[in-house]
């Protein structure tokens, strides 16, 4: 089975030859090619041998388009900050003021420098993996877009104290959203990974989630070309989970493991892809044997043994940079004793 | 707990602020602006920051809409004090700021709120501070406490030049050094790695850690007398 029958078959809860292996390795690719990260986070080119060089290192089942948020927020004005090895930063926000929000216009995917490198990179990773493997195009969820273009704080204060300001927002990121997501799907995606950190019961509570943010999700994921999964962002979801299930276009959901798998499935139903596994940004701290440990406990429980829609992926945020490849090829370890359960 | 803190608290909840204004407003004309916080605000951020530790399902919005309302009430008390009154029982000095490269201002400025509101003076140094700007102001100010906010993995390991700067200037100990944010939570041996005196999760557990590092800073002194 190659890259894309895997995930294909995942999708449809076929058999399979062992579980995908999808850690999130966007950052590590400027490691493996040593690349200057303000290079990589501008360059498709030098970005796409980045995923090239993870792909032949690691073969996961899964690339990713350049995972760089604040990029996102530069498109719209916002200053950004770079440092020697991680993802560039927001030094300072592009929009101040919901009045500067609603004369601006939104930045033109054909134009925008920035928008131009998500696109050109995930075109130039489609021709050079030759449908080998699958391409994710990773995208802040349209309900967290606004925090990297207002500000966390600005962004918190509009959803809480001036909701009719939010939704208005939103709809104007709803368009913006689209347009990119369904772009980077002609580019030669194949699905987007959306972390929705607002949707999390440790930024928002229930009642503002399901009233005013799940409405814009699901008219912003009803309009996608392709398929999306919906990503933790790091953080905890669970007591969430519920009111995200059943969006349109959205075929997966990434989660915590300490959070429970199972009561996770349940609330899921048996279809969508359940994806797990190890948190990325800790791997560097860990050893080999323990990350093993931790795969090989996930891919063992009774429950996700069974699960023939279970993907092991690297959870939170891009793997760092300084994480010994070893820790990576522990998963793959895990994987391929105990991973092939599912037929 | 008493009937104004549980419709305080339910306000908060909701997040309505103006409401929670409102209340707070008639509550202080009735019993007086000076009682406001000690009576009503700091009983019930500590039962906030109790609920907080027991249930998951405490947001960062709520304790957000809860420093607002702090931040009101600090300002309505202030706006009504009499001269001779004094509202809030002086704590500190001490210093807070995010660290060296790190922009990632909304729990720095939590923090900030709830110190006020526990009657501490705080020097809130901004985003993108360096070691030497933490330490200069905190001898200059005579604080006993530094506080550093990171978000990112690579910025708490700024923390270290802070750390290291206390000691080449022989303050470690005498300066305590708490940090906090995000990345914290989910890496929790870097706490220790960057060499920090402690820690809190959230915001509204910060008066707390800064009364113990205080305490540990005299404590400290005592010991090298
Ligand atoms: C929401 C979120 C986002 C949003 C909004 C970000 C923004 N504009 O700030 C989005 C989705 C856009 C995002 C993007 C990114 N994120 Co993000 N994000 C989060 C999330 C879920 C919450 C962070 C947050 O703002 N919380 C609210 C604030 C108020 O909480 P806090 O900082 O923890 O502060 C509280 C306490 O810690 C305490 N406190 C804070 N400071 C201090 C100081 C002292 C002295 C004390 C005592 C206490 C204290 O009080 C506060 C209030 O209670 C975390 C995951 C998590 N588990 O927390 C990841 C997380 C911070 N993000 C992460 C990353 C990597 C990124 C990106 C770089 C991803 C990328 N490759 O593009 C970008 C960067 C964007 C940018 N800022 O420029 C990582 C960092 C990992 C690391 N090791 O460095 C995290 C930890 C996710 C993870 N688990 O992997 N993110």
């Amino acid at each position: 089975m190659n890259s894309f029958e895997r995930i294909e078959s995942t999708i449809k809860g076929d058999p399979l030859d062992r579980r995908a292996f999808i850690p999130i390795l966007s950052l590590y690719g400027a490691r493996m090619t040593s690349c200057s990260i303000k290079k990589f986070y501008s360059d498709p080119e030098a970005y796409t041998a980045g995923q090239m060089a993870v792909y032949d290192e690691f073969k996961p089942d899964m690339l990713f388009g350049p995972f760089a948020f604040a990029l996102i927020g530069a498109a719209f004005g916002s200053e950004l900050k770079f440092s020697e090895f991680e993802a560039p930063n927001i030094k300072r926000p592009g929009v101040l003021s919901f009045a500067q929000w609603e004369k601006m216009a939104l930045p033109d995917i054909d134009t925008n420098p920035y928008l131009l490198y998500f696109r050109e990179s995930i075109r130039l990773i489609s021709i050079a993996c030759e449908g080998k493997v699958q391409i994710a195009a990773c995208l802040p969820a349209p309900i967290d877009i606004p925090a990297l273009v207002f500000g966390m704080d600005r962004w918190l204060e509009l959803v809480l104290f001036e909701s009719e300001q939010a939704e208005l927002v939103l709809d104007k990121v709803n368009r913006f959203f689209v347009q990119l997501a369904n772009c980077l799907f002609d580019e030669g995606a194949m699905v987007t990974f959306l972390p929705c950190g607002y949707a999390s019961p440790a930024i928002l509570p229930r009642n503002l989630v399901e009233s005013l943010l799940r409405p814009k999700l699901r008219q912003a994921l009803g309009q996608l070309k392709g398929p999306s999964i919906l990503h933790h962002a790091g953080t905890i979801m669970l007591d969430h989970l519920d009111i995200l299930t059943g969006l349109p276009s959205a075929i997966g959901y990434a989660l915590l493991h300490t959070e429970g798998l199972s009561k996770a499935r349940q609330i899921l139903g048996p279809d969508p892809i359940l994806l797990s596994g190890p948190h990325g940004p800790s791997l560097d701290q860990l050893e080999s044997s323990q990350i093993e440990q931790i795969s090989r406990s996930i891919l063992e429980d009774r429950d996700r043994e069974k699960d023939r829609h279970f993907i092991l992926v690297t959870l939170g945020a891009d793997v760092l940079y300084h994480t010994p490849p070893e820790n990576l090829h522990a998963m793959r370890k895990a994987l391929a004793d105990v991973g092939w359960n599912a037929s | 707990m008493e009937n104004i803190q549980s419709r305080l608290l339910e306000m908060i909840q909701k997040a309505d602020r103006q409401g929670a204004n409102n209340l707070l407003a008639a509550w202080s004309e009735e019993h007086g602006y000076e009682k406001l916080l000690k009576q009503i605000l700091i009983p019930t951020l500590q039962h906030i920051g109790e609920e907080w530790r027991t249930s998951e399902n405490f947001s960062i919005a709520q304790s957000y809409v809860a420093a607002k309302i702090v931040e009101d009430a600090l300002f309505m008390t202030l706006k009504n004090k009499k001269d001779n009154v004094n509202t809030v029982s002086e704590k500190g000095p001490v210093v807070i700021g995010n660290i060296e490269d790190d922009f990632h201002s909304l729990g720095r400025r939590m923090v900030k709120t709830f110190l006020e509101a526990d009657g501490w003076i705080v020097y809130d140094l901004g985003n993108d501070v360096t070691a030497e700007e933490f330490v200069d102001t905190a001898v200059e100010i005579g604080a006993r406490v530094i506080g550093a906010s990171a978000m990112m993995k690579t910025t708490a390991y700024n923390i270290k030049k802070l750390r290291k700067e206390l000691d080449r200037r022989n303050l470690s100990g005498h300066i305590q050094l708490a940090v906090g944010g995000a990345v914290f939570m989910v890496s929790p041996n870097l706490e220790k790695e960057i060499g920090s005196d402690g820690s809190s999760s959230t915001a509204i557990d910060a008066p707390e850690l800064f009364d113990e590092l205080w305490e540990a800073s005299l404590q400290q002194e005592t010991v090298h007398e």
